[in-house]
């Protein structure tokens, strides 16, 4: 059974959540610790800013989470009762469904966001290094990374803008083809321009040109970003070789008039302009978006993209949930399978056994018999044995389909008198074999 | 046969345009595919009825303003499925799949006149003149495609329209270099086409200018390209004006139909 124990931005305080998260070279020892736990086969371990999740495969679910409870508490030296109040635990599909949608982004802070995957990815990869997974967590992961995958791309869900930076590249893009090698001017150097811009050489804009009125300033906020300096006067000049301009000065008047970049355009051959103003008060004359070739976006309009975003991502969420729950079935469908191996072989052992026992019983009659009619005499009870036993592992397989293979499994052990404990661990047969062949081995 | 055969054609590329425009405009891909298909059904169409009026007698293929639309029709779509190719131009479908139709619908409503002894005569001379103006025309309806695009796309980002909205079209810069590449070619051929004209002309010993609106015309659309590739390339002429220039140059060329025998 699967059981994830977690807390998240929206269960636990952001002090918490420090104390709670494991660094990167902490993970393969405390992966070993975990494992060392009490009934638990396989493990991984999700840490970033916004959550703290582990990941088990264990025997007995009940255990399994208060096994992991216990370990996060030790591990991380918080007091059980402090813990108990904003961690959440999932079993079985629940827990399932939550891997996949925390890898689609559906459970982050802003929702949809694409840095997820690769930090689900990565845990992942971290507990495979240290050994930690087996087949039923890794089946879950890969699955679950692919349908991610599938689904980010299905529903787009990334692409709406939710932020005024991404708003800002967004319109960038509309503009221009790509924004590698793109000429970003910045007049002022507070902290939401810096933002903004940070967002725009993430983008891989080619120059970044700072300039504010506080010359010193601009330098720093340069050296910061990789950009250069410029001072105020020289803002005009600027103007006719760039194209995106972010303002975000403290300033109370616009300090770029139409009449200023008018006069830029004639050295601006036709080359359109993005004048992208997140001051208020606004920094740039509302006029200026009546030129031709100059676009012009302030802080309200920004907002509005942002909205449209936000209202965007939601619908795409509602489509996301909607394609991961096949995904969380068809997961689902192999776990219940999987879970039936040991009975189909329990069954499988006690019929062949009863065969082998019926052979013994009637060897002094078949005594007689030459080496090769008393082969076929055994072949041909191995064989009846398996018609027999068709019609029961079918209908076994279609009742796991169903989502019952529990109740049938538990019916074929008391029809048959199956005992799973007397069974030889190493006989197990289809997926269940596979479970066996996890960390343990 | 041929009318039959251009019928179901235009059918098609009708239902295929519809299709595209309702796809692009309602972001539904499947239906632009869908649409994309049937035009290339319609196209095939097109090529058999341009190739079946070559074949009949003696007649060109291009003998009458009808035909002159008919292949102009046909040579839009075909650029039009080339240009959707690869990653494709989000937003084209919305024009040239829609003009194309217009122009090979307007082919089939015009009468087709029988081909005059002096084209017979020349029947070399007019197969260059007429596939090298209509290709050059072809060329040109791509970049009065790109300017109807430009100009909706500059609109929707003046007035701040949706990020859904905008995201249907090309970026300004992709529309401009496209629809520019496109005047390149068109004018060059367009100027080819004109020289050709000439030159039968002069084969056929008439005054190379006759006021006809079949020379007026292609002379007028070829100084507004001349004039609009020398301010772009002298003065960066480029965005709203630039568009609107290339429009009423196709305009102006597309009007040389009016001269052709009916």
């Amino acid at each position: 059974m699967i059981t994830l124990v977690g807390m998240n931005h929206r269960s636990a305080p952001l002090d918490l959540r420090e104390r709670a998260c494991f660094g990167d070279d902490e993970l393969p020892g405390a992966l070993s610790r975990l494992l060392a736990g009490p009934g638990i086969a396989e493990a991984m371990i999700l840490a970033t800013c916004n959550r703290v999740e582990i990941l088990v495969r264990g025997d007995d679910p009940g255990s399994a989470a208060a096994t992991v409870r216990s370990f996060l508490a030790t591990e991380r030296r918080i007091e059980p009762e402090i813990l108990e109040g904003h961690v959440y635990v999932h079993e079985g599909s629940k827990a399932a469904r939550h891997v996949f949608a925390v890898a689609c982004g559906l459970d982050s802070m802003i929702l949809g966001e694409p840095q997820i995957l690769g930090q689900v990815k990565r845990a992942y990869e971290a507990a495979r290094r240290c050994q930690a997974t087996g087949p039923v967590l890794d089946r879950l992961l890969q699955h679950a990374l692919a349908a991610a995958k599938r689904t980010r791309s299905a529903t787009g869900i990334s692409r709406h803008a939710v932020s005024i930076a991404f708003a800002a590249a967004k319109l960038a893009r509309s503009l221009f083809d790509d924004l590698r090698g793109r000429r970003v001017l910045l007049l002022g150097a507070g902290k939401m321009t810096e933002l903004a811009a940070r967002h725009l050489v993430s983008q891989g804009v080619g120059s970044l040109t700072i300039a504010n009125r506080t010359y010193a300033r601009a330098q720093t906020l340069a050296e910061a970003l990789s950009g250069s300096a410029l001072t105020w006067d020289d803002v005009p000049q600027a103007l006719e070789r760039v194209d995106i301009v972010l303002t975000g000065t403290a300033a109370a008047a616009p300090v770029l008039t139409c009449e200023t970049v008018r006069r830029a355009l004639s050295a601006r051959r036709g080359q359109p302009l993005l004048l992208v103003d997140i001051a208020v008060p606004r920094d740039v004359e509302p006029e200026t978006n009546t030129l031709e070739g100059v676009y012009l976006y302030d802080v309200d309009d920004l907002q509005e993209i942002v909205d449209d975003g936000l209202g965007e991502r939601r619908r795409a969420a509602e489509e996301a949930r909607r394609l991961l729950e096949i995904e969380v079935v068809a997961f689902d469908r192999w776990r219940q399978v999987a879970d039936l191996g040991p009975t189909i072989a329990a069954l499988r052992e006690r019929l062949h056994a009863v065969g082998r026992e019926e052979i013994a019983r009637f060897g002094r009659r078949l005594a007689p018999l030459g080496e090769a009619e008393r082969a076929a005499v055994e072949e041909l009870l191995r064989s009846v044995v398996q018609k027999i036993l068709h019609t029961p592992t079918v209908t076994l397989k279609a009742a796991a389909d169903r989502g019952e293979a529990a109740r049938f499994a538990a019916l074929y052990r008391e029809i048959f008198g199956l005992d799973l404990t007397e069974r030889d661990e190493g006989e197990g047969s289809g997926p269940q074999r596979l479970i066996r062949g996890g960390k343990d081995e | 046969m041929t009318r039959g055969l251009l019928e179901i054609a235009i059918v098609l590329h009708a239902t295929g345009a519809v299709a595209s425009f309702a796809g692009e405009l309602r972001k539904r891909p499947a239906w632009t595919r869908t649409g994309a298909l049937i035009l290339a059904g319609a196209f095939v169409l097109e090529l058999a009825v341009l190739a079946l009026l070559g074949a009949s007698g003696s007649a060109v293929p291009v003998r009458s303003g009808g035909d002159y639309l008919l292949a102009l029709g046909c040579l839009v779509l075909g650029l039009h499925l080339v240009l959707g190719l690869g990653r494709g131009l989000p937003g084209i479908a919305l024009v040239l799949p829609a003009s194309s139709a217009a122009m090979v619908a307007a082919g089939l409503v015009l009468p087709s006149a029988p081909a005059s002894g002096a084209a017979l005569e020349q029947r070399g001379w007019l197969l260059a003149h007429t596939a090298v103006a209509t290709a050059g025309m072809g060329a040109l309806a791509v970049a009065f495609a790109m300017s109807i695009l430009f100009l909706v796309k500059d609109r929707a980002l003046k007035h701040k329209r949706s990020v859904g909205m905008l995201e249907r079209f090309p970026s300004l810069e992709t529309i401009d270099r496209v629809g520019f590449h496109a005047m390149l070619w068109g004018f060059s051929l367009l100027t080819l086409g004109i020289a050709t004209g000439l030159a039968m002309q002069a084969e056929l010993h008439r005054p190379l200018f006759g006021w006809t609106a079949k020379e007026v015309f292609p002379i007028l659309a070829w100084l507004v390209f001349a004039f609009l590739l020398a301010a772009r390339r002298s003065r960066g002429v480029s965005g709203r004006r630039s568009a609107f220039l290339a429009i009423a140059g196709f305009a102006l060329g597309i009007l040389t139909v009016l001269g052709m025998p009916r």
